[in-house]
């Protein structure tokens, strides 16, 4: 195998230049017209994506995006809606299925694509872990989330690096599971994700951020990054699409199918103190699309709140799958709140399903 | 035989993409074989061709989306869609549940039924599977 890929730096650039580098960079490699690459992804001005399957109307709100000059574009890969400062750092791989050393089984693969930006955080003394299914965390706080794609045999896998984050922004234009709650349940939302400048104490120059990050993944998949820039075929193709990925089409979505971003919130009582739950659910899909758990209760140990958000996002909202869940949960993590039990969570979680939500779902589009 | 652990009904045809293909006449109902649903795991999102649409085997008919990964489906007969499983669309997750019954994608019409015989016998299936399994597992 040849182990020299090609490491693209294609600067900052607007939302739908970028979607359409991924289509037109994966189709080139899948045609095996370019190498093996590593790029940097780069946005300028800031912008909110949605996933390939996601609804921009369901997802973002719209107006505020309008209103702040924050662009909006559907990605080529799977996941959810996001919100990318100019400060982010993207990083995406692109490579046949069968690259010797790369699984084909997704669950591995993501492992070890997440440890190679692992490795390269470590160069800059961050401390951070994968967190399955395929996110990057330090001390239980997300500072990178993934996803990915395929044509053919050619896959697509990125992410994202927090570098300096405004969460502010974030949660005014994403529709996620804390609109209706007060300033200190926010304060709490914040504390989900973290930055690199929050880690560090300050904020590397991008440049060394860039090198270590090459550096880790070059470390961990075992090859050789050589500089080099877009192709003649690549620059072509890319005139080619980009007007299709700056189409309301594109955007919007022209086969979007029936889904829910439903906004659920409940409170449960339990000897332990009170559990405040709220929800992102699409109940025809019988989906937990996302969740956010606070409360006044103590947990041992203190991330398991996180941690069990984690396991919640996208998992199934049948009464018996989620207590299944929540029960095997807190074995596996050696779960310990003082007056608070997992079938509490359990409850919670099924009194917010149960109730009454925003109605922000397909049939309102 | 690993492949016993999963369901690979006879009289069904299959693909090296996981598809089920049940032929009634000049039609066939196709869906995803319990292997690929497993290998797949909790499918979040399907977006199936509607009817109407043409396509050729080993073009995309479709897009399913789970753990944050999209695929595409791959047509394994040419043909024309007849009729798309709304339901299924809405809720992916029959698909895991109940592949070779509620889970069905497409009803086509085939316009080459000569491709019918590159598709796979249950048994040939079976032995397919297994040997995804065993390279798998070289993996490691």
């Amino acid at each position: 195998m040849n182990k020299n890929w090609r490491l693209l730096d294609t600067g900052s650039l607007p939302a739908a230049h970028n979607m359409a580098l991924d289509k037109v960079i994966l189709n080139a490699r899948s045609s095996n017209l370019v190498p093996n690459t590593v790029r940097y992804l780069q946005f300028s001005p800031h912008c909110v994506l949605v996933g390939y399957h996601q609804s921009v109307q369901l997802e973002v709100e719209e107006k505020y995006c309008r209103e702040h000059g924050i662009e909006i574009n559907r990605r080529i890969t799977g996941g959810g809606n996001l919100y990318w400062d100019e400060s982010q750092l993207g990083w995406e791989l692109y490579a046949p299925k069968n690259t010797p050393g790369i699984p084909r089984k997704l669950d591995d693969m993501y492992r070890l694509m997440c440890e190679s930006v692992v490795a390269g955080l470590d160069r800059l003394g961050v401390k951070a872990k994968f967190r399955p299914t395929n996110d990057i965390e330090v001390g239980g706080r997300k500072i990178s989330g993934t996803g990915g794609t395929e044509i053919g045999d050619t896959f697509l896998y990125q992410g994202t690096l927090l570098t300096d984050f405004d969460v502010d922004t974030m949660i005014s234009a994403l529709k996620l599971p804390i609109k209706k709650l007060e300033d200190k349940q926010v304060d709490s939302f914040k504390q989900r994700v973290i930055c690199l400048k929050e880690v560090l104490g300050y904020l590397p120059p991008m440049e060394e951020i860039k090198a270590a990050l090459a550096a880790g993944i070059s470390e961990v998949l075992g090859i050789t990054l050589e500089p080099g820039g877009l192709t003649e075929v690549e620059q072509i193709a890319f005139e080619q699409e980009l007007p299709r990925f700056q189409s309301e089409d594109w955007i919007k979505g022209l086969r979007v199918v029936p889904q829910a971003n439903d906004l659920r919130v409940a409170e449960h009582k339990t000897r332990g103190g009170l559990i405040r739950v709220s929800l992102r659910l699409d109940r025809n899909r019988q989906c937990i699309k996302s969740a956010f758990i606070t409360g006044d209760f103590f947990a041992y140990p203190e991330r398991s709140i996180m941690d069990l958000e984690a396991i919640l996002k996208n998992s199934s909202s049948r009464p018996a799958d989620i207590l299944n869940t929540v029960r095997q949960f807190f074995i596996d993590h050696e779960v310990n709140i003082p007056g608070v039990e997992a079938d509490d969570f359990y409850h919670a979680l099924y009194l917010a399903i149960d109730k009454a939500g925003d109605n922000n779902d397909y049939a309102c589009l | 035989m690993p492949a016993k652990k999963y369901a690979i009904p006879e009289g069904l045809l299959y693909d090296s993409n996981d598809f089920w293909i049940k032929v009634n006449g000049e039609e066939a109902v196709i869906g995803m074989t319990d292997f690929g649903q497993s290998n797949t795991g909790d499918i979040l999102y399907l977006e199936l061709s509607p009817g109407g649409e043409t396509f050729q085997q080993g073009e995309r008919f479709g897009s399913i989306e789970s753990g944050k990964w999209v695929g595409n489906l791959t047509a394994p007969l040419s043909g024309v869609v007849l009729d798309t499983n709304r339901e299924v669309e809405g809720n992916p997750r029959k698909v895991n549940a109940d592949a070779y019954g509620e889970g069905w994608m497409f009803r086509i019409k085939l316009s080459n039924p000569e491709e019918l015989r590159s598709l796979m016998a249950s048994q040939e299936y079976a032995q397919w599977v297994d040997e995804q399994i065993k390279c798998e597992m070289e993996k490691g």
